[in-house]
């Protein structure tokens, strides 16, 4: 037993013993006092936020039929870092999925990157696969309530528009979005996009290891309910709608009505439509691409943002323009020998009796009648000179709705196109007179109107007079009314009294002697005029633009329709049928209807 | 030799070192019953409950230390052998008829109850260490005694081994703190403590220990050639504990160096050193081992072949994240990463009792057994943890006192053994639960949940306690 330096060595060891506790201690004083990441991490552990989401409001008809409802679905989701080790019966999942395992793998490989996040592993999950889902108790996998727009009478695609997850570029324009909300991206959805979607709601849970739920963080001091979205009554007529889309079907064109007293919109359909319910759903991306890669383009709401020429309906606001200016009364008379000549310029008319008055002039619309009155309003010797005079006329013209949107509730609504004098004076640089525009006299050349504006030309000849902004929606659930813009009479710059001179030129065109003679129902009094577009794409375009009754105006409609031929050939019958069932609330002219739907148009543009 | 036999068994007893057992033990069945507690049980006193069963464990171990203090401390010196030899025969039975939980064959179930018998073989082996080292004509530094001594350790440890429960035989590994107390010699004890860290470093069997048998094998071979051993061995000792202060400098502040950089940077040091060296005292052919050394440093990336073509992924994972080189949230690191949660997020001064979210909803596996600490890191912040560590950095030291004061060998040796032990159980599951150490199922002395180690400490402890007390009797008795 050697003691020798013993001391020495009772001293190493105690610093040993001081050492090996000293580095615990530094170690934990570092974690514990100096690293606030832990308490994070702790916390993160356990704290899930729950996002609430709610329903999207409903859309009713004007009679309180459901255009769009919201029907409940699921997202299915994963938090990676809560899988089992052991795995989980993958054929199961993708058998009540309906999904291919390599895209469960390839969605689990994305989910791994960030562990600790929910990621989406597939949405529009259904109800009864929710809770098969519930039944396997998988762990790390839940599912979100979600809803879902569905459609019942699978109307108004480009109406009602559709409802899809924000996009990156919308993140960034509106913040109170967050990545995998759903907003509406067109149509009624966009437009009232804020009384539809609700309010989130959130919930914050305290979960354990295995990812079950263990209670409510703070006894649910965070929490909040999610509010319902509100519901909205169109102002569209569902049955009228479907009936419009069926005519429309294989046309391409646009068809709007508007009930005249009030502004609102009975219907509204751009041809070719699409059924809502394919906007809906997993199937969306490929139905969107293809209607995208559509050449006839089911997209593009041709009802209010194509720029179509108006053709001869136009004349209807030559006429009232050359009356108020006083460069034209009733019986003012012009003769017509199948065209309207002056110097080069030849305007080609048909054949009818001359010379005619002005409501002659409309019934059987007359191109040379129409030129005569146009170089009137242009060139009246009180303006001084052509440029002066087309600025009053371009007013006046905007004061019928022209040349810039209307204002409606509807996003995205086209401004057409009213040229100015500036325009001319560049393409002609300065040297131009009434002759150089003379096709603006009916209706041609660069004169466009979308087929709102033009339908809401009707509504303004059925008032006599002024309109109310048109509108899609009738009451929004919570509120007493709408905005007050679509409460107020917008006057044209025309007095009323000129507009029944032509009313009954309309009213006689169809009733007595005129182009539109196919148009008249019995006892409704029905007033219209056809037009026949001229354009560079084929057959000329097709429109018809009326209302009836002549004396109580319930319906103004607008049809169009490309490559369609005359007025009356296409547009009319179709404007007619559906004024008829309208106001009747049914059809007696079958005949009619088959002529409609049979109608073959050859469409160049389009490729087909 | 008078007689050790004591008249009061309360006469000479280190009441401190009994005090912090107590304190011990009840912060133990605090700390399970807060850790596994389950609020929805309709019956709070049933036995299922780990608490329930810890507090009557609490109470065993208390009637066991009053047993043991009934004994006369002769028959400790008298049993040692057969104690020893009981333990062996225990770690073989156990080997043969074992039952095995978490990959080791290490346990005996008789009914509910678990028994772990190297606990017990501690203890035996303990005793026969002090035995050996009381005999009269014991020098440890004499190649005859050392190699008795060796074997003494060794026979366990091969059973221990072969029950694939390492982080038990490890422990074994702290008697050079006894050695060393008792002299053994200084060039001895480095090679010892280098063969204890290449056994610790060599279930991580990668490139490190490619770079260390490398180094090894240079310095050694150069040594033979130039007869210089001395400092040779010395050399090596430099670059092994330089790397390892290194590392754990670097770990203790997280920076995410594992220790094969740190050794790599230590022996490229060295070898600039070794360079200098050799151009001063003129040997030739250390140049020649030197660049025989720096090429094979560049084909050390093979190793990664090796590592990544022949390992299972679950082998590899577990070194790699031990090593630093990869965080695994999910499988290897995710223990002892949500343990520092556990701790870390206790702050200053805790979340409370029941309160700890780590423990509650069960992010700290074995949270009741070998990851205790984190419940008390946890709920009772730096503060509570400082307590801990103080009761038992107390305990320790008094046992070493006790050791000191003890004439006789036996006392000494064997008071030294159980504050060995203690040091290394501490080290390890405190340095696990921090991440200073890699994970090794061994428990928390006396605040673990587990029967057979609460008892075994105990008797372990209160041997000492009482061949203490037989000590201070006499000397009071000689007064």
């Amino acid at each position: 037993m050697s003691r020798s330096g013993e001391p020495a060595r009772i001293t190493t060891l105690r610093l040993i013993v001081f050492l090996i506790f000293g580095a615990i201690v530094l170690r934990l004083a570092y974690i514990q006092l100096f690293s606030p990441k832990y308490k994070d991490m702790a916390r993160n552990n356990i704290i899930r936020h729950v996002v609430l989401y709610p329903a999207r409001g409903e859309v009713y008809d004007r009679n309180g039929e459901y255009l769009v409802q919201s029907r409940e679905c699921y997202d299915f989701m994963v938090v990676y870092r809560e899988l089992p080790k052991s795995g989980f019966d993958t054929v199961r999942v993708c058998e009540i999925l309906g999904i291919t395992r390599e895209k469960l793998i390839r969605e689990l490989q994305s989910a791994r990157r960030n562990p600790r996040a929910p990621r989406r592993i597939l949405n529009y999950v259904s109800k009864e696969s929710k809770l098969l889902l519930d039944e396997c108790n998988l762990q790390g996998f839940y599912t979100v309530y979600r809803t879902a727009r569905q459609y019942p009478r699978k109307v108004g695609g480009n109406l009602l528009g559709y409802v899809g997850e924000v996009s990156e570029d919308m993140l960034r324009r509106y913040p109170s979005y967050n990545a995998g909300d759903y907003i509406g991206m067109t149509g009624v959805e966009a437009a009232y996009e804020d009384v539809l979607k609700g309010k989130k709601g959130l919930r914050i849970e305290e979960h354990d290891a295995y990812g079950a739920i263990r209670g409510s963080y703070m006894d649910g001091a965070f929490d909040t309910v999610p509010e319902h979205g509100r519901s909205i009554v169109c102002t569209i007529d569902a049955r009228l709608q479907l009936f419009a889309e069926e005519l429309m079907e294989g046309k391409v064109g646009a068809a709007v009505a508007i009930e005249p007293s009030t502004g609102e919109i009975l219907m509204m359909v751009s041809s070719p439509t699409y059924d809502p319910d394919e906007l809906v759903g997993r199937n969306r991306g490929n139905n969107y691409m293809q209607m995208l890669n559509n050449k006839r383009q089911p997209l593009f709401n041709r009802a209010v943002r194509a720029k179509y020429p108006p053709g001869s309906t136009f004349k209807l606001v030559q006429g009232l323009i050359g009356l108020q200016e006083g460069v034209l009364s009733p019986n003012n008379c012009y003769s017509c020998h199948n065209g309207y000549r002056a110097g080069p310029i030849t305007v080609k008319c048909h054949a009818h009796t001359s010379p005619l008055n002005l409501y002659y002039a409309v019934a059987t619309s007359c191109n040379a009648y129409f030129c005569y009155v146009f170089r009137n309003i242009l060139d009246n010797p009180k303006y001084g000179g052509v440029k002066n005079g087309f600025d009053v006329w371009e007013e006046y013209v905007e004061s019928f709705g022209f040349g810039r949107n209307l204002d409606s509730d509807f996003l995205g609504e086209g401004n057409g196109y009213v040229p100015d004098r500036k325009f001319y004076d560049k393409r002609y640089r300065g040297s131009w007179n009434s002759l150089t525009v003379l096709s603006l006299s009916i209706g041609q050349g660069e004169l466009g109107c979308t087929p709102l504006q033009m339908a809401n030309l009707a509504a303004i000849i059925a008032n006599r007079g002024y309109y109310y902004v048109p509108h899609i929606v009738r009451s929004i659930e919570g509120e007493d009314s709408l905005d007050r813009r679509f409460y107020e009479r917008h006057y044209t710059k025309v007095d009323p009294r000129h507009f029944e001179t032509i009313v009954e030129g309309m009213w006689r065109g169809v009733n007595v002697d005129g182009t539109s003679r196919l148009a008249a129902l019995p006892d409704l009094d029905v007033c219209g005029k056809t037009g026949t577009a001229q354009n560079p794409h084929g057959a000329d375009h097709s429109t018809f633009l009326s209302f009836a009754p002549r004396n109580d105006p319930r319906i103004a409609i607008s049809v169009y329709v490309e490559n369609g031929g005359f007025g009356a050939s296409m547009a009319l019958p179709i404007a007619s049928l559906l004024e008829e069932f309208y106001l009747t609330g049914e059809v007696k002219r079958q005949n009619m209807i088959d002529y409609v739907k049979n109608k073959n148009i050859y469409y160049p543009a389009y490729a087909k | 030799m008078q007689s050790n036999g004591r008249t009061d068994i309360f006469d000479g007893i280190d009441f401190k070192t009994v005090a912090i057992y107590i304190a011990l033990t009840i912060i133990g069945a605090i700390c399970i019953t807060s850790a596994s507690f389950d609020e929805s049980s309709t019956d709070i006193f049933s036995m299922s409950h780990f608490y329930m069963k810890q507090i009557v464990w609490v109470g065993a171990a208390w009637a066991t230390a009053f047993v043991i203090m009934l004994l006369d401390s002769r028959y400790f010196h008298m049993l040692a052998y057969p104690a020893y030899l009981l333990g062996i025969l225990a770690l073989v039975a156990v080997l043969l008829f074992g039952r095995e939980v978490n990959g080791a064959k290490a346990w005996f179930q008789f009914g509910s109850i678990r028994v772990q018998p190297v606990e017990f073989a501690k203890i035996a082996i303990a005793l026969a260490v002090a035995r050996m080292m009381s005999g009269y004509s014991f020098s440890i530094n004499k190649a005859g005694d050392l190699f008795r001594l060796a074997a003494i350790l060794i026979l366990p440890l091969a059973i221990i081994i072969l029950q694939n429960d390492t982080g038990s035989g490890i422990v074994l590994g702290s008697f050079l703190f006894v050695f060393y107390r008792e002299g053994l010699n200084k060039w001895l004890c480095i090679p010892v403590l280098l063969v204890a860290l290449l056994f610790i470093v060599s279930f991580i069997i990668t490139p490190p220990v490619l770079l260390i048998s490398l180094i090894l094998l240079f310095t050694l071979s150069e040594a033979m050639m130039n007869r210089l051993w001395r400092s040779r061995i010395m050399f090596l000792a430099a670059i092994f504990f330089t790397s390892i202060v290194l590392y754990g400098v670097l770990s203790l502040f997280e920076t995410g160096i594992g220790y094969y950089r740190s050794l790599l940077i230590t022996s490229v040091c060295a070898v600039i050193v070794a360079a200098i060296y050799a151009y001063r005292s003129n040997l030739r052919n250390i140049f020649v081992i030197l660049a025989l050394f720096l090429s094979s440093m560049i084909f050390l990336p093979t190793a990664d072949f090796v590592f990544s073509s022949i390992l299972k992924p679950h082998q590899q994972n577990r070194i790699l994240n031990f090593l630093g080189l990869v965080d695994d949230l999910r499988d290897t690191g995710y223990n002892v990463n949500q343990s520092k949660i556990a701790i870390g997020s206790g702050g200053l001064t805790g979340k409370g009792l029941m309160n700890g979210t780590q423990i509650k909803y069960n992010f700290v596996p074995e949270k009741h057994t070998d990851f205790i600490f984190c419940t008390i890191g946890e709920e009772w912040g730096f503060l509570g943890a400082l307590v801990v560590l103080g009761l038992l950095c107390a305990l320790i030291l008094r046992l070493m006192k006790m050791g000191d004061r003890h004439e006789e060998p036996f006392g000494r040796v064997y008071c030294y053994c159980v504050a060995s032990i203690l040091l290394f159980h501490v080290l390890v599951n405190v340095g696990m639960t921090i991440g200073l150490m890699p994970v090794m199922g061994i428990p928390l002395p006396f605040v673990s949940y587990g029967g057979s180690s609460l008892i075994a400490f105990t008797v372990m402890l209160f041997i000492a306690v009482n061949l203490d007390a037989s000590t201070r009797q006499q000397i009071d008795r000689y007064r």
